[in-house]
């Protein structure tokens, strides 16, 4: 979609609603004027019509031969005027008098008519009157009907009219132009702080999150929720970002140093000529560290597995927790064996999880493996399943060596290991453990640690019931 | 000379140690973390640390911050994973001396260790001259007067560190804390059949004396015919 300037559609509406009012107070104005102008016309032909009756009248003619020629009152030399009496005879006329054009049957109410003469405009009137013939006789003289029709000019009232209405017209239109400019301006100046807000959010980028809004931004109501969600997303995404960031910058430094350590294996087999059996043990060594490398790549794939992916599938069907504890006890017991330790595993067989069973499994053979690598040698790992009202719990303790306090808040960090010399010794990667947090956060469970120094330590995993067993 | 190592990740601290034991013959200390490092390189005499960054305990930065706050100059070269412009910055303002990025060259590492001994020692040119006396550090070969000494490389390094401390008397113990780890007392003993092998291949190529034995107080370089009679 093409981009629009907001101001300029709200100028551009605002301008028109005022264009129609503009236009609808012209229309108003005409017809006022029309009304009082024509009103003001009408008496003033009255006025002239009466005074023609009047001098009819008084005119000192008593037969009923009265002629008028027009010199009996000072009337306009345009304006046109009949009188007739009511046999129609007529008693004078206008000497302009070209009859009444066809307007003439159109008489109103108050006798008013139009009519067009020789292409002129002209309002008349109509008006009846009583002539009283012999004013002298004894019976108070004959009353002799006689009916005035005067006319006038209409052209300069419509020329006031006009007038009028190009002022008013003229005005609006004015006003129209003022407005808008003055609209325009203040609606930039008004959208300013949106202006001033998208230059800040503009200079976000990640290596600055900082996302400080103008004061004049920050204090304007509308503006207050977009302000409001961009700090929230901006917050947000530093946050993920930064995780990742870090994620990456751990994983970097761990495979750098995996590499770092299989390269010098082998520069160290090179730097001078050695024995057969030299070679050997020196290959080994770098077998052993691709191993190592192999193992660092693929706890990470399994950690972002668990973590991302996963989470939009549906939540796996019911699986009972015993069985995949038991499960990675067998997996681990060589290792155990090895080592000269127990495992030993009891609990409930109706406990029932909304996991997969293979990352169960998995989060059981961590935890059961990092009790064995801090344990001493004829020492016992102890892993107990228990239901608990709505919850599954699992309890895997070892009577090892036990983490320090200021390190047991860290080691559910990846890549975090309490003891980096003890751990690499047993090959631990710091991602065991933050591998057994994604499984039980996947699961809607929470895994807790407690450690006494010198006693061991106790991992806890809690996971909803299942209700489909 | 004598390297103090301080690096947690156990299999990368093997490989260097023997790598600088193997090739230029230092005696190398380990420390697996930064509070073992700091005690090693304040109670010891080192010529050179090889300090990693993520260390358990005590961070490489921190502890890099507190030798030189106590004064020690001994030159130190930072392993990092970081590689990162301004934490590069950051350490060289610590008073690191130069680093090196994982995964490094072992090659490069021990070129560098040397490069970093001889100028914590005053001196730029790998090939260490005193009167008639030439020691190339790189190839590692001795001449005297034009002529090759062979030695062997407990007596190049012998050489080594008493041509870099020329007119002072080296004290057996001092030269025993640089030329061993810190197992040095053991061989005590041995130091003096050392010192006077190699004074005996390289009086052999020459008729100038080249070391001195100064009793109960150690042993001096002699620079030219004036300051030996």
């Amino acid at each position: 979609m093409k981009p629009y300037s907001l101001a300029r559609r709200l100028v551009i509406a605002v301008l028109l609603v005022e264009l129609l009012s503009a236009v609808a107070i012209t229309g108003l104005a005409l017809g006022y004027e029309r009304y009082t102008q024509f009103h003001a016309f009408d008496i003033m032909l009255r006025g002239r019509a009466y005074s023609l009756l009047g001098a009819v009248q008084d005119a000192e003619d008593a037969g009923d031969n009265l002629m008028l020629d027009g010199t009996e009152r000072s009337l306009p030399t345009k304006d046109i005027y009949q009188v007739t009496d009511a046999g129609g005879r007529i008693l004078g006329r206008s000497t302009n008098w070209l009859g009444l054009g066809n307007g003439a049957l159109k008489v109103n109410g108050d006798g008013i008519f139009r009519t067009r003469i020789n292409g002129e405009h002209y309002r008349a009137i109509q008006v009846h009157g009583v002539r009283i013939v012999d004013p002298g006789d004894k019976g108070g003289g004959i009353p002799r009907h006689v009916t005035v029709v005067y006319g006038s000019e209409t052209e300069h009232v419509w020329d006031v009219i006009t007038d009028a209405v190009e002022f008013y017209a003229m005005a609006s239109l004015l006003l129209l132009a003022i407005s808008g400019v003055l609209m325009f301006w203040l609606l930039n100046r008004g959208l300013e702080p949106l202006r001033e807000l998208a230059a800040a959010a503009s200079v976000v980028s990640v290596d600055s999150w900082e996302f400080t809004p103008s004061e004049q931004a920050q204090g304007i109501k509308e503006l207050a929720p977009l302000t409001g969600a961009l700090e929230m997303v901006l917050h947000g995404l530093k946050r993920s970002f930064q995780q990742q960031h870090q994620f990456v910058s751990d994983a970097a430094h761990e495979l750098k140093t995996a590499v770092a350590v299989a390269k010098s294996s082998v520069q160290l087999l090179t730097m001078r000529h050695r024995t057969a059996m030299e070679y050997e043990a020196g290959l080994e060594r770098c077998q052993a560290d691709c191993e190592r490398m192999e193992e660092i790549v693929a706890k990470m794939l399994t950690l972002a597995r668990v973590e991302s992916q996963e989470e939009s599938k549906p939540a796996p069907h019911a699986t009972r927790f015993l069985d995949c504890v038991r499960a990675a006890g067998e997996q681990l017991a060589t290792v155990a064996q090895e080592k000269g330790m127990q495992i030993s595993i009891s609990g409930e067989d109706a406990a029932v999880v909304n996991a997969s069973a293979e990352q169960l499994q998995l989060l059981c053979s961590n935890l059961i493996l990092n009790a064995l690598q801090h344990s001493t040698e004829g020492a016992e790992v102890r892993a107990v399943v228990q239901a608990r009202g709505n919850s599954v719990e699992l309890r895997v303790e070892d009577d090892g060596s036990g983490i320090e306090p200021e390190m047991l808040a860290h080691v559910f960090d990846r890549f975090y290991r309490s003891d980096p010399s003890r751990s690499r010794k047993t090959g631990g990667t710091g991602l065991g453990l933050a591998i057994c947090k994604a499984i039980a956060a996947r699961a809607r469970g929470n895994i807790e640690i407690a450690s006494e120094l010198g006693r061991g330590t106790v991992v806890t995993v809690h996971f909803p019931a299942s209700t489909d067993g | 000379m004598r390297v103090l190592l301080i690096e947690d990740e156990r299999r990368l601290a093997e490989n260097v140690a023997t790598a600088l034991r193997d090739g230029p013959g230092f005696a190398v200390d380990c420390a697996e973390d930064g509070l073992m490092g700091l005690d090693l390189a304040g109670n010891q005499c080192y010529d050179l640390i090889v300090l990693d960054l993520m260390l358990p305990k005590l961070d490489g930065l921190a502890l890099l911050k507190k030798i030189r706050a106590k004064g020690d100059r001994t030159s130190v070269l930072i392993l990092t994973a970081k590689g990162e412009a301004n934490s590069i910055v950051e350490l060289l303002n610590a008073g690191a001396d130069d680093y090196l990025s994982k995964p490094f060259d072992l090659g490069e590492l021990i070129a560098r260790a040397k490069a970093l001994i001889r100028r914590g020692k005053g001196v730029a040119d790998p090939v260490l001259r005193l009167a008639d006396l030439e020691l190339n550090t790189v190839e590692q070969t001795v001449h005297r007067s034009g002529k090759s000494v062979e030695l062997s490389p407990m007596e190049y390094r012998i050489l080594e560190y008493l041509i870099h401390r020329p007119r002072v008397i080296v004290s057996k113990r001092e030269l025993l804390e640089h030329l061993y780890d810190y197992n040095w007392e053991h061989h005590s003993n041995v130091i003096e059949a050392h010192v006077s092998n190699l004074r005996r291949k390289l009086d052999a190529a020459s008729q100038l004396p080249s070391i001195e034995t100064l009793r109960g107080r150690g042993y001096r370089m002699v620079v030219d015919r004036q300051e030996s009679q």
